[in-house]
């Protein structure tokens, strides 16, 4: 399931900096474009996760991020990171990592078992860009 | 008429012979499997965690987890070159990945032990055992003894096949 992403990655590795670069305007509204792709066409998930909405990632920054997450009227809700447990304890840090726009009001950190993708224990660390986007996510 | 006639009767006579069968070879009833999770994904379980079917019985594995992916896979060489803990004579099965609301059907028809488990979810012991027949049936085989293929978690989830006998389902609410 992974070889989709793995690909495009090697593919895709060298845009992934410019896409935060040129600016977060165009990450605001979905689709943010190259070279993000949404993650429900490359893995088998729902095109809306409750809880997450519509995710969008570089498949280069895989595992870790940044997801950007959307709301139904594709609307930049979140931006997520996903850290695998095993490799936080086994020394692997994650810096420096992008966000989708500046503005977080606030930040949920909790346990996720795995799931396509990231199909090992690790933390979703969820930063919410306005104070609706939480309910927005649910579902 | 007499066409008529001889067709009543013989459907009446299968009518009585289902009736007059062992409920254990009369009953093959459809068992549904159910893939859950928590709402933020915390958990993942197969519900019930263990069942007990008789032979040919169909058992339908349904994703109600609205927010990931699921597949019911058994432990098999032919899958992933996994040590195989279903009986030998048995044939493999892989669901593949479900998405919320899909399902996937197997027959089982050899009496015995199947484990199964799910891709992406494996390493947090998302694991399932189902028990055709009894040790009575020929061409029963028992439990895999094999313990260097899979995690000490995942061989701690599964029932004993005497578990799954006495209460016919074990039940996983909340995967705890
Ligand atoms: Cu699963």
């Amino acid at each position: 399931m992974f070889k989709p992403m793995i690909l495009s990655a090697t593919l895709l590795a060298t845009s992934a900096t410019f896409a935060f670069a040129e600016g977060h305007a165009a990450m605001l509204q979905s689709p943010p474009g190259e070279p993000f792709v949404q993650v429900s066409d490359v893995l088998p998930l729902p095109a809306f996760i409750p809880g997450l909405g519509t995710l969008f990632v570089s498949p280069d920054t895989l595992p870790a991020g940044p997801f950007l997450a959307y709301d139904h009227d594709g609307m930049l809700s979140a931006t997520v990171y996903m850290t695998p447990l095993d490799e936080l304890k086994n020394g692997v840090s994650y810096d420096d990592l992008a966000v989708g726009t500046h503005e977080v009001i606030a930040v949920d950190v909790y346990y996720n078992a795995g799931h396509p993708g990231v199909d090992v224990p690790h933390a979703h660390i969820v930063l919410y860009h306005d104070a609706e986007a939480k309910a927005r996510l649910a579902k | 008429m007499i066409i008529a006639r001889r067709r009543a009767l013989t459907m009446g006579g299968s009518v009585f012979a289902a009736l007059a069968a062992p409920a254990i070879l009369r009953a093959a009833p459809l068992q549904v499997v159910k893939m859950q999770g928590s709402a933020r994904g915390e958990r993942v379980w197969f519900n019930p965690l263990g069942v007990a079917i008789p032979a040919d019985s169909t058992v339908r594995f349904v994703n109600h987890d609205p927010g990931n992916g699921h597949t019911a896979t058994a432990y098999h060489p032919d899958n992933f070159d996994r040590v195989r803990r279903i009986p030998q004579a048995a044939a493999p099965w892989d669901s593949d990945f479900l998405l919320p609301d899909e399902s996937f059907e197997v027959t089982f028809t050899v009496p015995g032990v199947y484990d199964y488990y799910c891709i992406p979810h494996e390493m947090a012991a998302m694991v399932g055992r189902i028990v055709v027949g009894t040790p009575l049936d020929t061409g029963w085989e028992g439990p895999s003894t094999d313990t260097t293929d899979v995690s000490p978690e995942v061989l701690a989830t599964l029932p004993t096949v005497e578990e799954i006998h006495a209460r016919g389902r074990i039940e996983q609410k909340d995967g705890a």
